[in-house]
């Protein structure tokens, strides 16, 4: 009896880290006790800290920096410690749902709906004391959905900020910049930069430096899209581009909004359009993508360093996306990886130490997550996932790069792989389902000599459209199936196309 | 064959310029392509060859509208022009030629004939109080009048008027609604058709009384909003002999075989032998009734025709009556109907919904979906479950009688009986405890969710069978494309693995014993007095930006301990709003995500004049908090820095301070509210004012 004990513990102990055979493991530091702890009957003011997560960033003295929705900057210390040994004190409060937070210098800027704010505390006690104005120069007409987040920083120091628009009653996206980005600009102005955004939740710069942002599902977007934010494009929604107009704005639409074609169309019908570097297909990569950051662990996360790891809300997962430039612009393929997160993912950040931080609130939309809020932490065990680790687009196909060896016998079958490809209707809906849909012919899978990379041979690539590839018959060298086949590759540009 | 189609195209050409062929839209849009037996079926029902011929439709019962009202209605003239020739007065129209081989003096003793049915003393009118054809403008595009008329061009949905191109069948056609009609008698009858065709091929959009003036008003193009001098019809009063003759011809014509005519006899039956020499014949003989059938309707009825007596399934029934009385303009079910892409803006609703908070749901397995009461209910018009949706599901009588059965017969399926339920663990799921929060979205009887509206499920049990209630819980999207509902039983298997040990059955039957039997509401929803959310300032002053009523959407929120408290304009740095008492209820800002504009939750407010829209030379900077927690606002006046604080004074009054560099400014323009004593202190000096705020 004695010896089956440990024994029975030690199933359960695998039971649980089944998540822990593809290699990472989700470490509660604090969640809300049910799905909405932060706002039920018999929560009052004053009665704990309720971390709706809505903003990170970490300062030099280790301390996690941890926006909440209601309004408040906490400091936790040791959040990469004990779970039950981390410390909590008030920084900020009072501010009107601020979803972003970025460390600079001596201080915090914070996105309010209203304004970016310098946070500082110049007496030492711990506690902001100065709140002023960083920027503003958006309209905020008072509708619900009215949101602000930023600033996050690129390669050139410039801190960008993006606009939701404005939804429901009160709305007025005719007035300034409400579905653009922007920079911090002097004399806490705004710059608008990019246009065509609807919910850009997340930014995040890649290890290049360039600003990136995602989207969410909605009118005009058929599904999550992940742009380059750049000054003078425009992306996909239309309603708030009447700002096009005022005297600061770095674009003017060249043609009408085409409405209701499908989106490679649309594209050519309108200049300044550009394509999003990714799209995250709906309800395979999740429905609303709210965050990106890139992976710069120096492989204490695994082998996905300079990769995208994408929060997700209504799921409660993390996807990754692996980004590579063609024509010198940049496209890639999305893959799954993580989910059973206890609440809506609103905030990832990579920790100094190589984990990841999850900032989460389900407030206000539905998601799989049992918790109302929370913040967690992924960690890496050491062993490597049998993954996809990179697909990258060849004139004539992909090359694959796995994580570990192949299989080759598995990996060579052209049966091994399934490929089609797919775009959707750019209209005024919610949403798009996805259209034209073909299968693509793997002609040859070629392995490559270390057993890492696989060069897929494919019939009937399609420039613009999202190529979707299953690789369910890939074993690895150990005979293991991949965690995830599956990969989401928006094939913009074909290697040496047009 | 083939020459007889020619044949039959050469002669919808001619005769296309003068009079289009009856329309019945669910023919045109799902048998016109390829005519066949069933699309015949519908139209010897809603030509109303049946009521001549007799025979099963299966199809609610398709009459001409209740002519003994007709001339308090229609303008005389109007109705003698129409039954002289149909199709040519009214485009469309399925009512088919039966006078054409009279001449006008015929046509006169009809009309008279129709005035003797009327009452002879009808009481006077109501007068007509008041008209808005804007209104009426938008009811008429957004209530669900469009899902079966043309919208006009005078109207643009929010998202765009469709192009002509996008119009994939064709519309109801109007009369000649100013000819036809004046404003009371067209809003009777847009506020209950059925009074006047009971047989529901219009059905009643429930409405008041001068919503359906409004429309009127809209249609007949009437701009004034005095409906007294709107025009009215002119009275005819019938010549008895005249009168006499009508009511010959009438009969002898068979009026009756489609209309109620309480002064004629009953007609008789007339045997179907043979399919040509008949009205289907491109050129009727004399004194047969004219339709101007095209060639895809010829064909049909041909068919039909050719094998009335072949067995039809209740599917096929289900979809002939769906087409028959246009359900499917607004629903779809099993991949046909629903609206086209051109009528789809039309649809209008709450956008937080996606579509579903759109367009009317799917009819898809209704029969299986709905409990067969509240099904029956549901479409005797008992029943509106989304008060979200503009356009309104309408009533359409007796012609629904046989709908219901139907449908349950059809969608019928094998069920497994979900195991017992469990109340408490029901309400538990439902709430938001430790469940899987249903509550966040749905409205539960009188209490609204706590996010998005969606629509009241505390009546799941009553409204909902549970074979497809499981089916859509697992899988809400498959049975509701573009709902915003989330599986929390994916693929069968329980999201929430703590409630009855993660058994998807049993937790879904508990949902639905709680919904039946449960007492009380699920867990979760906030206390109803908003008290709880009441900040009151302790030690410190309290610092909270909201959007404030009064103040803007850049309000900052100044409460302190002595109970006298600010709002601060952060957008055109100014004070806006001071009141006394209690602070501020943070319920709407911190729970709601509908951050509605929130007031003082105090008393004795006393407000700054609200600026101009420009703003004021001022402009907000930010602000400092001192030792104590109190804020110095921090603006700037044409380049100026100046700092603003406010703090209590003696006895719930209000000191307010300027500071600034004296040698960049000598004065500061300053306004103060009305309705309070304002004190200059006395250690006022240049580059430092200092004003006593006192008010009761």
């Amino acid at each position: 009896m004695k010896r089956i004990l440990p024994l029975a513990a030690a199933l359960i102990a695998t039971g649980i880290s089944l998540v822990a055979t593809e290699g990472y493991e989700i470490q509660t530091i604090l969640t809300g006790s049910s799905p909405t702890s932060s706002r039920n009957a018999n929560w009052k003011p004053g009665d704990g800290l309720t971390l709706e997560v809505s903003g990170m960033d970490f300062l030099p003295d280790g301390k996690l920096a941890v926006a909440i929705r209601k309004g408040e900057v906490w400091l936790l210390d040791g959040v990469l410690g004990a779970p039950d040994k981390v410390r909590y004190s008030l920084y900020a409060s009072g501010l009107h749902e601020p979803l972003g937070v970025l460390r600079d210098g001596d201080s915090l800027l914070v996105t309010q709906r209203t304004e970016v704010t310098r946070l500082r505390d110049t007496n030492g006690d711990g506690v902001a004391d100065e709140y002023l104005t960083a920027a503003r120069g958006w309209n905020v007409s008072g509708s619900y959905h009215g949101y602000a987040y930023g600033p996050k920083r690129d390669g050139r120091g410039n801190f960008w900020v993006a606009l939701n628009l404005d939804m429901g009653d009160r709305s007025d996206n005719k007035a300034a910049w409400r579905g653009w980005s922007g920079l911090m600009g002097p004399d806490t102005t705004f710059l608008p930069m990019a246009a065509g955004l609807r919910s850009p939740c997340g930014l995040g710069a890649n290890a290049a430096g360039d600003m990136f942002c995602v989207d969410q599902q909605g009118t005009w977007i058929p599904s999550t899209p992940i742009y380059h934010l750049r000054r003078g494009v425009f992306f996909m929604n239309p309603e708030g581009i009447a700002s096009q107009d005022r005297p600061d704005a770095p674009l003017k639409l060249s043609a009408p909004v085409p409405n209701k074609v499908p989106y490679p169309e649309a594209l050519r019908a309108l200049p300044e359009m550009v394509p999003p570097a990714v799209w995250l297909p709906y309800n395979k990569m999740g429905r609303s993508g709210t965050d990106l950051a890139v992976c710069a662990a120096g492989g204490k996360f695994g082998p996905f360093d300079g990769q995208f790891f994408v929060g997700e809300f209504t799921d409660a997962k993390v996807g990754r996306v692996f980004l590579e430039k063609v024509g010198g612009e940049y496209q890639g393929a999305a893959f799954p990886f993580l989910s059973g997160f206890a609440s809506g993912v609103v905030r990832v950040l990579f920790a100094p130490d190589g984990s990841l931080l999850v900032g989460m609130s389900s407030r206000g939309w539905s998601s799989l997550g049992t918790r109302a809020y929370g913040l967690q932490r992924v960690r890496w065990s050491g062993v490597t996932p049998f993954a996809i680790q990179e697909m990258r687009a060849q004139p004539d196909g992909f090359e694959l790069v796995f994580t570990a060896e192949v299989d080759p016998a598995s990996a060579a079958l052209a049966a091994s792989y399934n490929l089609k490809s797919y775009t959707y209707l750019y209209s005024n809906a919610y949403g798009s389902a996805e259209i034209d849909t073909q299968s693509l012919t793997v002609t040859s899978a070629a392995v490559s000599e270390d057993g890492r990379r696989v060069r897929l041979k494919v019939d009937g690539l399609r420039a613009l459209y999202v190529h979707e590839l299953r690789a369910a018959g890939v074993r690895s060298a150990k005979g293991a199936p991949l965690a995830h086949p599956d990969a989401y590759y928006t094939l913009n540009r074909i290697p040496g196309g047009p | 064959m083939r020459r007889g189609l020619r044949h039959g195209f050469a002669v919808l050409l001619t005769v296309v310029s003068t009079r289009a062929e009856p329309r019945v839209v669910g023919f045109e849009r799902f048998h016109a392509a390829a005519p066949d037996a069933a699309g015949g079926r519908l139209l010897y029902n809603e030509l109303g060859c049946v009521n001549c011929h007799g025979g099963d439709t299966g199809l609610p019962s398709r009459r001409g509208p209740d002519l003994t009202t007709v001339t308090t209605r229609a303008n005389a003239d109007w109705l003698r022009a129409f039954i002289a020739d149909p199709a040519g007065h009214r485009s469309g129209t399925t009512m088919p030629h039966l006078l054409a081989n009279r001449d006008a003096a015929d046509i006169e003793a009809v009309v008279h004939y129709l005035g003797t049915l009327t009452r002879r003393n009808p009481a006077p009118p109501k007068k007509i109080a008041h008209l808005n054809a804007e209104i009426g403008k938008a009811l008429y595009h957004t209530k669900g009048c469009v899902a079966c008329h043309a919208p006009r061009a005078d109207y643009a949905p929010p998202d765009g008027r469709p192009g002509a191109g996008e119009f994939s069948y064709g519309a109801a056609a109007f009369p000649a609604l100013a000819e036809k009609y004046d404003v009371a008698s067209l809003a009777a009858v847009v506020r209950d058709p059925l009074a006047s065709r009971p047989d529901g091929r219009m059905p009643r959009i429930e409405m008041e009384g001068q919503d359906a003036l409004d429309i009127a008003a809209y249609l007949l193009g009437i701009t004034s909003s005095d409906g007294e001098i709107a025009p009215k019809l002119p009275h005819l009063t019938p010549d008895s002999a005249l009168a006499t003759r009508g009511r010959e011809i009438v009969t002898t014509a068979r009026c009756a075989a489609c209309h109620t005519l309480p002064t004629v006899p009953k007609v008789q039956l007339i045997a179907l032998e043979r399919t040509t020499g008949g009205c289907v014949d491109e050129n009727p003989a004399p004194g047969l009734p004219r339709y101007a059938l095209n060639p895809a309707q010829r064909t049909a009825l041909l068919a039909y025709l050719a094998d009335r007596a072949a067995p039809v399934t209740p599917a096929q029934t289900v979809h002939g009556t769906l087409a028959a009385l246009n359900c499917v303009a607004c629903h779809e079910r099993a991949g046909q109907g629903g609206p086209d892409a051109a009528r789809r803006p039309y649809f209008l609703g709450d956008h937080n919904l996606g579509d579903t908070g759109r367009f009317p749901p799917p009819l898809t397995g209704i029969g299986r979906k709905l409990q067969p009461e509240w099904l029956a209910e549901a479409m005797a018009g008992k029943r509106r479950e989304r008060p979200y949706l503009a356009t309104q599901m309408p009533v359409y009588g007796a012609a629904v009688a046989n709908l219901p059965r139907l449908l349950a017969t059809c969608d019928a399926r094998q069920e497994t009986a979900l195991p017992a339920g469990d109340v408490a663990a029901g309400r538990k799921l439902l709430g938001t405890h430790g469940g899987v929060s249903c509550i966040t979205c749905h409205r539960w009887g009188e209490r609204a969710s706590l996010g998005i509206h969606a629509l009241d499920i505390s009546n799941l049990a009553l409204r909902l069978q549970p074979g497809w209630l499981r089916d859509y819980l697992i899988n809400p999207g498959a049975h509701r494309p573009g709902t915003l509902m989330p599986s929390f039983w994916p693929e069968g298997k329980a999201a929430n693995r703590e409630v009855l040990d993660g058994d998807t059955d049993r937790q879904i039957a508990s949902i639905i014993a709680f919904a039946r039997d449960g007492k009380g509401l699920p867990e979760g929803f906030p206390a109803t007095s908003t008290r709880e959310f009441e900040l009151v300032p302790g030690a410190r002053p309290i610092v909270l930006r909201t959007f404030m009523a009064e103040v803007g959407t850049h309000a900052i929120l100044v409460g302190f301990p002595a109970g006298v408290h600010l709002a601060y304009d952060g957008r055109n740095g100014r004070p806006a709003l001071i009141w006394k008492g209690r602070f501020f209820d943070a319920y709407g800002t911190w729970f709601s995500r509908f951050a509605p504009f929130e007031k003082p939750l105090g008393e004795s407010v006393v407000a700054w004049p609200a600026p101009s829209e420009a703003g004021g030379a001022q402009k907000f900077e930010g602000y400092r908090l001192d030792a104590a927690g109190v804020p110095t606002f921090l603006i700037s006046v044409g380049g100026v820095p100046v700092a603003e604080r406010f703090e209590p004074g003696e006895t719930g009054t209000l000191r307010r301070t300027l500071t600034w560099k004296l040698e960049a400014m000598r004065s500061l323009a300053l306004t103060h509210p009305p309705g309070l004593t304002v004190r200059e202190s006395p250690s006022s000096i240049p580059g430092q004012l200092e004003f006593i705020y006192t008010w009761p």
